[in-house]
């Protein structure tokens, strides 16, 4: 495969999952602080909800954190490495940093449009 | 015991929430990860709710009910195995409730318009429902049978066993208890019902399980031991050909083709569902007593009718997961 072969796969997956991501409901939240954590490096689900708890002040309970990570696999967000250790380490795929990406851009401009307009309406209250 | 080993098993025992396909897949590292979780926060209790409601959950997605989308000839199966069992509950409690009034209508003919189109309603159903059951189940034996014939039958054959053990222990019981009533098969009038009296004497000894019966011990003790044994014993057998039958529809490597016939089949057994639904909702609330209280409806049956919507509801579900398994897969 030609790497503009391969980037235009990557780029078609990611598409697929970013929309896969919007169709977490309730646990998209739990999937984004996932993909986050994942972003620099592979890590098994104890250092993962450590992680989690390190950059976002929340502490994931084991059933939610495996409930996102068994989702995430399934849409080929993550996947796991293979290991000797009972603990399982995960890392992202390149779809998932194409659907991490789109997604965090997204709540990029709603937290600009909500600052903004707070800067406007509230600056001086 | 030590802390470790304690938290091990804990940790062992909460892992059964789950179904065994997880188990299997993330069943020792979710381990590792609960008795971290138990070093660090030994006194919080919301964990075992966490972890029950997520194996509920996994257990129902598994179903394909709810949470992550399956691929569409997963989804299709999974689907099947839930219409099996909401038909089955269903069922069960219709066909309990259609017994009882064509057997009333053997004894004497209903007074109300309410009543008399509700048995005729619910009995064209019925008829609908074995039509389809012999079409649903045509394909299913013929591709297990072919799966044995070919010894590609792997993890098939209990799920096999529980089907004919489960089927025969209705059948013959039912037969012989059905036989045995005085007020149906041998009734003089049997011939006067809307319904022929071996078929409603049958389909009242496959329910007699379902009964307020059990809210009434003492009049229950009074029964023919034989009898009771049967209420007990039926509904292990009717429960064993349920499980034995999802598991069949589960695991078999069906065709695309049979697929969609199943899950056309499944369709119609939903809107046929449907009108059973009404034709009991119509007695219920516009039946009467009628004469010497033969139609008369009671709290079971006003039980019955809210499980039976309950299991509706489920159908319709699982059977909207199938066709937006199909779309996601067409999408791709």
């Amino acid at each position: 495969m030609t790497p503009v072969a391969r980037n235009r796969e990557t780029a078609e997956t990611g598409a697929d999952a970013a929309a896969a991501l919007g169709t977490f409901g309730r646990y998209a939240g739990p999937a984004t602080l996932i993909l986050s954590s994942l972003a620099d490096g592979a890590k098994h689900g104890y250092a993962l909800t450590k992680d989690i708890e390190k950059f976002a002040g929340i502490r994931l309970a084991p059933g939610t954190l495996y409930e996102a990570l068994s989702r995430l696999e399934g849409q080929k967000l993550i996947e796991a490495v293979p290991s000797d250790d009972r603990k399982r380490p995960y890392k992202l795929t390149a779809g998932g940093a194409v659907a991490l990406r789109e997604h965090l851009n997204a709540q990029r401009q709603m937290a600009d449009v909500g600052l903004g307009r707070l800067a406007r309406s509230w600056a001086t209250s | 015991m030590t802390r470790g080993a304690s938290s091990r098993h804990h940790a062992e025992r909460l892992l059964r929430c789950y179904p065994r396909a997880w188990r299997e897949r993330y069943g020792e590292e979710f381990v590792e990860l609960l008795v971290e979780d138990f070093a660090d926060r030994p006194r919080w209790s919301g964990r075992t709710c966490n972890v029950v409601a997520s194996g509920l959950l996994a257990r129902i997605s598994g179903a394909g009910l709810t949470g992550a989308a399956l691929d569409a000839p997963d989804q299709a199966r999974a689907t099947l195995a839930a219409l099996i069992g909401s038909l089955a509950m269903f069922l069960a409690l219709g066909i309990a409730m259609w017994s009882q009034l064509t057997i009333g209508w053997q004894w004497s003919a209903p007074d109300t318009p309410g009543t008399t189109i509700a048995v005729i309603a619910m009995s064209v159903v019925v008829v609908i429902f074995a039509v389809l059951a012999v079409c649903a189940a045509g394909p299913v034996i013929w591709t297990v049978a072919r799966a044995f014939l070919h010894k590609n039958a792997g993890g098939l054959g209990r799920p096999s066993l529980l089907v004919g053990v489960g089927l025969a222990v209705v059948i013959v019981g039912s037969r012989h208890f059905g036989n045995g009533w005085p007020g149906t098969g041998g009734h003089p009038w049997s011939h006067q019902g809307m319904v022929p009296g071996g078929v409603a004497a049958f389909s009242w000894a496959a329910t007699l399980s379902i009964t307020s019966y059990w809210m009434h011990p003492s009049a229950l003790l009074a029964f023919p031991r034989t009898e009771v044994v049967w209420m007990l014993s039926s509904p292990l057998a009717m429960g064993m050909a349920v499980v034995g039958s999802a598991k069949l529809v589960r695991r078999v490597q069906f065709s695309a083709r049979v697929l969609r016939i199943e899950i056309l089949l499944g369709r119609v057994a939903a809107l046929a569902m449907s009108l059973f639904l009404v034709a009991a909702g119509l007695w219920t609330l516009k039946g009467g007593p009628g004469p010497r209280g033969l139609f008369d409806t009671g709290s079971i049956d006003r039980f019955a009718l809210v499980a039976m919507a309950v299991a509706l509801v489920v159908a319709v579900h699982s059977l909207r997961r199938a066709r937006s398994g199909r779309r996601t897969q067409l999408a791709h």
